[in-house]
Formats: C-alpha cells, structure tokens, sequence
C-alpha cells in the first residue's frame, strides 16, 4: 500500500516531522501502522532517529525494521502548552513519553500516551505501541499494559 | 577518547573589554542591528578602539557578521564567523581566528531578542514575525530543543528523588543577584511560594526554571594578549576553552544524566586549564532552565549526583537569600539568564569580564581573578571557558 504513495504526497503528510530521504522509510510504515526503526544488518544495532549509516559499524546496510512497540516509560513530561496540533487540547496537560523498546538498551521513542488518566501514568510504567488518526495522518501513541517494569 | 591537557592557545588571547545595552522582558520598538550597533560602538569606545583597529567579526546566526561591518563602517575585515550560540560558540572561534593570526582584534557580539516564536507579544509584533520563521511546527510528541531539558528533569526528580524547592533555589538565587545589577531586565525578589505557585508550562517545569525572552545586547573586544596589555582596561586572559559533546546527542537518545556534554566539558576544561573550582572567585554556570544549574554544580565537583539542592542549602546566604559558596563565591551575580535574561550565555561572559576586570560595581567580588564558566545544556551545546587576570 505504501508503495503507491508517492514522495510528494509522502512529504507533504510527514513535512511538519522533519521528513527527509534517511527517514522516508520510517514514514511509510507509519501509513501500514508499523513502526520501523533503523537496524544495521551487519552487527544488528539499532539506532534512532534514522541515519544513513550504522552510528556503531558504519555499515551502510541499513534495513527500516519493524519493533515490537514494548518498552517502558523512561522520561516523561505534560504539557500545559504547546504547538497547535488537530485534536490535543491542552487544558488536560498532554502526557509525551521516551519509552525505552524491548529491542535494545537505551533506544527510545517518543509518542503521547493516551487510554490512562494522567495520573497514572509515570516513568517506569510499561506500556505498547497503538495508532491514532491526526486529521488523516496516522501518529503512533502508547497505551499503559497495566504491568509494573 | 583520551583527554588532553595541550593547550598551546593558553593565555596568548585576552578580552579587552565589554559592553551592554541592557535587557528588557517587554519588545522594543528595535531591531537585532539596532542593539548591536548600541553595544558594539559602545565597547569600541570604552576600549579606545576606531573601527579600522577592528580586522574579524564574530557573532550569532542570526545577525549576520556583514551587516555588523557595514552598519558600523568597519573598513576591512580577514576573518568572520556566525556559529550558532550558546556563546561559547563565539568565543572559541574568535579566539582561535586571532591565536592562528588570521586577524588580530575580533570585535564579538550577541543579540538576545524576543523573536516571535518565543512569546505571544513578540508574535503580535509584525516586524518581529517577518524577522524570523516560527519554529515548533505543529509537533508536540517531541523532547526536541528546550521541550528536552523538561525530559532530563523530570527523569532527576525520579531518580534523586527531590523536591521541586531545589529547582526553585536556583531561580530565587538569580532574581536576588539580579536586584543588584542594573541591565538585568527581572529584578524584584522572588520567594519559594512565588516560585511553587508559578504558571506550569511542562511539568515538571514552570515559568520560573525558563529563562526570560529579552532584547538587548553585548558585544566584546578578543585580541592578543600583548596587545590587551595596551588598552585601557586589564586584559581578561582566555585560559582554556571547550565545546563538550557525546555521540548520543540528540535529546531523547541521551544516555543518561551521568554522561551528557556536561561531563566532556568538565573533563577537558579541568585537563586544560591552570585552575579549577575550589580556586575561582566567582562562578558562571548556565542557567537558560533551573535543570542545567543543579546539572552543572554536580558535574564539575561541587557535590554528587542529585546532591545540587542540599549543596544550595548548605551555602545559602540566608540575608540576601541566595546562593554563596563557601560564604564567599557568588554565582552568577548578574541574575543569571533567569533574571538578567535570556542571553545565551553572553551576560554571564559580560560579567566574568567586568568582574575579573574590576568594573562591577556594587556587584564586585573583592580582587577577584579566576573564574570559570560552564555554558549550555547536555545535548549539542555544552560549552566551558576558564579566565583570569594577570
């Protein structure tokens, strides 16, 4: 499906992410709701966000791989303000969390969290990757599982 | 990485002077060029200098180096530079354009100013909206830019356990330096319930730990020693200087809070300079959030990890209410970016000067002569400079 979406329309849907060629790959994905983050094929690191080359081996054999979307909440902040963005209403401070992923020590990506009243949602928690649609574009979020790290 | 102690630019690159328009919280009715041409001529008279004694420019992105030549009628230049701030940035390439003799007197400057991106009455401003683009882009799953420094504080909080009063020490040390300095553009005292009370922006993070949007600017005069020796004010020796940054910089990949720019620029400034902190006067740390000064304190020696607020505590000057180390080491006696304003780091280099120059007036710390300076944050922008008299 992705395939047939062409690089202009691409751009023009992701412009406002800092969409470029390195990250081109990861975007599509978003489109089939999967999220790809950049994996060496040669010593298997992953690296975020997208690079042309391996940060660890500089092999240019980089292959956009879909993760899990498991982690855990590593750094967290609410907003009581911020950017206009269709559908987030900051008079509910707007939760952003790095969730370190199961893949990999210390590799992390940054989403909101919805489906959890702010008030439990803290670092440390463990959560999983779902979808939402923001006026047509499909934006990854995280969900709590419920399960302490 | 191993880090070096070479150092061959040590001493042979002085300040001869600095100048300031003074900071205003409110818009001016002026331009970027405006208030660098009002610091610039000042600094150059102040040192004695014509505009034809002046041969490298160096200064923000965002006030081009050739408009400031033109605007002041500078007749030839061989060297300039636009790095982008904090202002460390400026001075290590000006004082090594002058160590490498690619020109011998940089005339340096920085224009902090209320760009529409930063505040609501800076945006209804028409002129300041075409001046620069608005940045943001309509993103708020981001830690990118300032959004991660509310990231690594909120990550302290959890892993120090401590109370938002330490953060609230460094803003209320500030705002009481600040009473005393007359360019500061925040001056009336602050108490820890003003501070708890304060509009959150992103929590953990309040109006209170962010520095302050303000027009206005310093410029600065970076030539040889020798030369220095021959104006009129005493030379501020350039003692080391270096821009600290890990591969693992952008601000959500960062490691962790124990290995970030911080640690480099502690390590390499220690390594390559003649003097560290338990033999400085004064003490400039970065303070554009509350976070990067606790950070700061913790990370070039003064205490341990998560210890920065007992360590404020413990040598706080309760009868001015702010922060004295040892009893007697102020940091940042001009208000800091919290108070001064939101300068980038160039008010804290100003007032090093001025101090170590022994023009700070009711501010002076008694024959002060060393001092360090430990600019920027912990992803792209950590920066360290130590200075000192002869």
């Amino acid at each position: 499906m992705s395939e047939l979406i062409s690089d202009t329309d691409l751009v023009s849907m992701f412009i406002h992410l800092g969409i470029d060629r390195d990250s081109a790959e990861h975007f599509r994905g978003r489109i089939e709701h999967r999220l790809l983050i950049n994996r060496c094929s040669e010593c298997g690191t992953y690296h975020q966000p997208p690079r042309p080359i391996c940060p660890r081996c500089w092999s240019t054999s980089i292959v956009p791989t879909a993760v899990s979307g498991n982690g855990t909440i590593d750094l967290l902040i609410f907003l009581h303000q911020g950017p206009p963005a269709p559908g987030v209403d900051y008079t509910t401070p707007y939760p952003v969390a790095s969730v370190g992923l199961d893949e990999q020590e210390g590799l992390r990506f940054t989403a909101t969290i919805i489906g959890s009243p702010n008030d439990e949602i803290a670092i440390g928690e463990r959560v999983t990757l779902d979808w939402i649609d923001r006026a047509g574009i499909p934006t990854p979020v995280f969900r709590l599982t419920g399960d302490a790290s | 990485m191993s880090t070096s102690s070479r150092n061959p630019m040590k001493d042979q690159v002085a300040f001869a002077g600095a100048a300031s328009t003074g900071f205003s919280a409110h818009n001016t009715e002026r331009t970027p060029l405006s208030l660098a041409a009002e610091a610039c001529t000042t600094v150059l008279r102040e040192c004695g200098l014509k505009a034809s004694d002046i041969d490298g420019i160096c200064g923000p992105s965002t006030v081009s180096a050739g408009d400031v030549q033109n605007t002041l009628g500078i007749p030839e230049i061989t060297w300039w530079a636009n790095p982008p701030i904090p202002f460390v940035n400026q001075v290590v390439m000006a004082a090594s354009a002058v160590h490498a003799g690619i020109c011998d007197t940089v005339l340096v400057y920085h224009v902090p100013y209320r760009h529409a991106f930063f505040t609501a009455s800076a945006l209804r401003d028409p002129f300041r909206r075409v001046l620069a683009p608005i940045a943001g882009g309509g993103n708020p799953d981001t830690m990118w830019g300032p959004v991660g420094y509310t990231a690594w504080a909120s990550r302290y909080i959890h892993e120090y356990q401590v109370p938002k009063e330490h953060f609230g020490l460094v803003s209320i040390s500030d705002r009481s330096y600040a009473r005393d300095n007359p360019l500061a553009a925040m001056r009336e005292p602050i108490t820890m319930d003003d501070y708890l009370n304060a509009r959150m922006i992103r929590w953990p993070l309040c109006l209170l730990d962010m520095d302050v949007p303000v027009d206005g600017s310093d410029a600065f005069i970076v030539t040889t020693t020798e030369r220095a020796r021959d104006l009129p004010f005493s030379p501020v020796l350039v003692n080391a200087a270096v821009l600290g940054m890990v591969d693992a910089n952008v601000e959500d990949q960062n490691v962790s809070l124990e290995h970030h720019g911080h640690h480099v620029v502690a390590k390499a400034l220690e390594a390559k300079s003649d003097f560290w902190i338990d033999d400085i006067d004064v003490y400039f740390p970065y303070d554009g959030f509350t976070i990067i000064t606790l950070n700061w304190l913790e990370n070039v020696g003064f205490c341990g990890r998560g210890e920065a607020g007992a360590f404020l505590e413990s040598n706080w000057d309760a009868e001015q209410n702010r922060i004295l180390i040892n009893g007697k080491v102020p940091v940042n006696p001009h208000g800091g970016a919290l108070s001064e304003g939101g300068t980038q780091g160039s008010g804290h280099l100003r007032e090093a000067i001025h101090q170590l120059q022994g023009r700070a007036g009711v501010r002076q710390v008694p024959d002060a002569r060393r001092t360090l300076l430990t600019a920027g944050g912990f992803f792209y922008n950590a920066q360290g400079l130590a200075l000192h008299r002869e």
